[in-house]
């Protein structure tokens, strides 16, 4: 099962207002990219229009990888909004 | 004007944040507990086991009806080398008397329950609210707020929101975290039905299987693997360092990993015909002691992941004993200041104490050194490889006449083992 | 002036899972309708305006709305009426109709009744207007823009095509459109204080109803079945070049029945 399809058996509240925000200049300087790969949901990818790192807040699980791997502070990161993004039935 | 503030305020209704409200309700401390997620357990995931044994001291009486999955009877280690694997099994009566030792559970099941009963207990639990960040007064914390419009002031703040700890960090108890202190861990709740999972594991009613792996799995990063049973579900997933991720060359994605573990005969038949119906994920903290926060400040004491109170000691992995145990602790701490009204950080330093003399402290700081040990690639390579030889050669059976079992143990054994890495290694392992 | 607001506690029907074709209901955690909260939202709004104003909630539900009635109340309701006991489990529209209208009438004063134009999980959209005909009561359904003024209201529907503004005088029974109001996030202390607001739990025989006039047994309407649709795929699997296989698909798709209707 690929993980786009995997994300979609989870229950997202989906917010407008993204949680997570990238400085992209930083990014820019970054030569790792770690956050391409250290994303249990595969997240994040580059723009292919504009060069830009690009970030699917929507299908995030909030387990905080990215922002212990972004060495470099490129990201502000908090969790979704109260009563929204992943509602784990399991856990 | 009547002020308005709370006793206490609990950020996450996680198992740290419920045992502290639990203890505080139950002393008629007036308690708030503010959790983001839709409900208790709506963001709290774990690999899946507790060991009841430190924890069930603390409120026994809600143990007893309490929504666990399967009590754990048999425990298996698998060292998997690419292409073969060597298993350890313990089965032991022992892990079928009661009291029991462990249990599988779901946090989304078990904390919405938990929530439940520290309401009735007499404490507030508000779901759907984001703590954004701490109220200073004075240089000491004053509550928490939440969003640009509200806020709750309060005595003192328990922060019990995971192993990220936003709280804790605006509080300015802890810095950036650094990867190699933290784990990610991917995990898919597979559902079976009840009897099928008995048949496939050989178990009897109520009765679980926790089975730790690693090696191969891990692609040669520091990491492992666990399978759990739960009534109608195994949680399966892997664990891997973060640090050891970001270094590894080439490039491997962290989700990839849980489908190469999958597709590995040893695990392919004790799931198959399942439907996966989560996939979650969780960072663990593995810092251990060098990893700690500071636990407390004028205002505000850190619990469970949010202090780095969390274990993995490769055949067994700690957490959510840690968590209970903290956050009982931290609720014992505030009955005490509070007799004086005083929650300055000299009165709330007795939370470390606490902590210092239990089980958790001495667990972590007796294991210290494990993290070096699980920074050692030969563990994730070599080792499950060679034993893997050895076996294989022993069981190996062709045209050729077979050698003495003896001879072929000390032939390999020296081979394989009698070199200055695996010596290292063993002086190494002796430490911990 | 006299506000009663019905609310109704529902499954979160996004934490609903399916297996084999059956909604997995056991439990759900239970929420307010969206527009539920914006009848609560629009009364909280009228009273802000017209100043003396008491709200009541009815609500219908399971024993958690001990706590979830902590909402509406925290947005403004003064008073809540709830529903709980499990006579009234299993009733259709018109036996909600029913309860509810008895309640109404057990709390007497009343000059606006406010409910959302459906419930998200059945949408029926028949108790308002059953409520106003059990209540004799007019009824002014999809509003979209409330106004109360000297003892009449006037409101916007929306008609989808067209807005169509009528007027009434009170009381009457209004049924709102989500597009009314947004409905506010009540802050912590508010939810505490609401924990003492006056709450009161009416069984059948509190309305003057028995068991069986309530709930399952009453209900004209009998659920033969609540499956979601199959979703079988056909696993066609086109062969050909690029051009033959867009003939292929198109001639596919008339088949079906998508495309050349």
């Amino acid at each position: 099962m690929n993980i786009e399809s995997k994300l979609g058996l989870d229950v997202f509240k989906i917010d407008e207002e993204p949680h997570i925000i990238i400085n992209q200049e930083i990014c820019r300087s970054c030569e790792e990219k770690f956050c391409l790969y250290v994303c249990p949901g595969k997240l994040y990818s580059i723009n292919r229009e504009t060069g830009d790192m690009d970030v699917e807040c929507s299908g995030c699980l909030e387990c905080g990888t990215c922002r212990i791997a972004c060495v470099h502070g490129a990201l502000d990161w908090n969790y979704a909004r109260g009563g929204f993004g992943v509602q784990f039935r399991f856990g | 004007m009547e002020e308005e503030k709370v006793e206490v305020v609990i950020v996450g209704a996680g198992l740290a944040g419920l045992s502290a409200a639990y203890v505080l309700a139950q002393e008629g401390v007036d308690t708030v507990v503010v959790e983001r997620g839709d409900y208790p357990g709506a963001k709290n995931v774990t690999g899946g086991r507790i060991y009841m044994y430190p924890v069930a001291r603390y409120f026994p009486e809600l143990w007893e009806d309490a929504p666990l999955e399967r009590h754990v009877t048999r425990e298996t280690l698998t060292m998997m080398a690419e292409n073969c694997s060597t298993s350890i099994t313990l089965d032991s009566d022992r892990f079928r008397e009661e009291p029991y030792h462990s249990y599988t559970i779901l946090r989304s099941k078990f904390d919405r329950w938990f929530g439940d009963k520290v309401m009735e207990a007499g404490a507030f639990v508000l779901p759907k609210s984001r703590a954004d960040d701490v109220i200073m007064e004075d240089g000491r914390v004053a509550g928490i707020r939440m969003g640009d419009e509200d806020e709750i002031p309060a005595d003192v703040v328990i922060a019990a929101d995971g192993v990220l700890s936003l709280m804790a960090e605006k509080a300015g108890l802890r810095q950036a975290q650094q990867p190699k202190h933290f784990a990610v861990s991917v995990k898919e709740v597979i559902e079976l039905p009840s009897k099928t999972i008995e048949d496939r594991f050989s178990l009897g009613p109520n009765e679980g299987t926790a089975q730790l792996f690693f090696g191969d799995l891990t692609k040669g990063m520091m990491g492992g693997g666990f399978l759990y049973t739960n009534i109608n579900s195994i949680s399966l997933g892997l664990v891997v360092g973060i640090e050891s991720l970001m270094e590894r060359d080439p490039k491997i994605e962290v989700h990839e990993l849980i489908e190469d573990f999958k597709a590995r005969p040893e695990i392919r038949n004790l799931i198959a015909g399942g439907e996966i119906v989560e996939y979650s994920a969780h960072v663990i903290p593995e810092g251990g002691v060098n990893a700690m926060p500071r636990l407390y400040s004028d205002g505000i004491l850190v619990v469970g992941e949010a202090a780095g109170f969390g274990l993995n000691m490769l055949l067994t992995v700690r957490g959510m004993e840690f968590a209970v145990g903290s956050g009982v602790m931290a609720a014992e701490t505030i009955m005490k200041a509070r007799e004086s009204k005083d929650y300055s950080a000299a009165s709330l330093s007795y939370y470390e104490e606490l902590v210092k003399e239990s089980f958790i402290f001495k667990d972590l700081h007796s294991f210290r050194n494990v993290l070096s040990m699980l920074e050692n690639p030969r563990l994730f390579n070599f080792y499950p490889q060679a034993v893997c030889d050895i076996f294989e050669k022993l069981m190996w059976i062709d045209e050729n006449p077979k050698a003495k079992i003896s001879s072929t143990v000390i032939r390999e054994g020296i081979s394989k083992f009698l070199n200055w890495s695996t010596i290292r290694d063993v002086a190494g392992m002796l430490r911990i | 002036m006299d506000i009663v607001v019905c609310m109704k506690q529902m499954p979160d029907l996004q934490q609903i899972r399916i297996k084999d074709r059956k909604p997995i209901l056991e439990n759900v955690p239970l929420v307010w309708g969206d527009l539920d909260k914006n009848a609560i939202e629009e009364a909280a709004l009228i009273k802000e305006k017209v100043g003396e104003a008491k709200i009541t909630v009815v609500a219908k539900g399971s024993d958690k709305l001990q706590q979830g009635i902590l909402e509406p109340l925290a947005m403004g309701a003064d008073e809540a009426v709830l529903l709980t006991d499990p006579a009234f489990e299993g009733s259709d529209s018109m036996g909600t109709a029913k309860v509810l209208a008895k309640a109404i009438e057990k709390i007497g004063a009343y000059d606006l009744v406010i409910l959302g134009e459906g419930s998200t999980d059945n949408y029926s959209g028949l108790v308002g207007s059953a409520l106003a005909e059990l209540l004799n009561l007019p009824e002014i359904t999809y509003v979209r823009e409330l106004n109360v003024e000297n003892g009449k209201v006037t409101a916007v529907r929306n008609m989808e095509e067209s807005f169509e503004v009528v007027e009434a005088n009170l009381p009457v029974v209004i049924t709102v459109a989500q597009e009314i109001n947004e409905p506010r996030l009540p802050k912590f202390m508010a939810i505490r204080k609401a924990g003492a607001k006056p709450r009161h739990e009416w069984g059948p025989a509190d309305i003057g109803l028995s068991a069986d006039e309530v709930g399952e047994n009453a209900a004209s309407v009998d659920m033969l079945s609540n499956l979601a649709p199959e979703q079988d795929r056909k696993n066609i699997i086109l062969e050909g070049d690029l051009d033959e296989k867009i003939d292929a698909l198109v001639d596919a798709l008339i088949k079906e029945g998508v495309l050349g209707r």
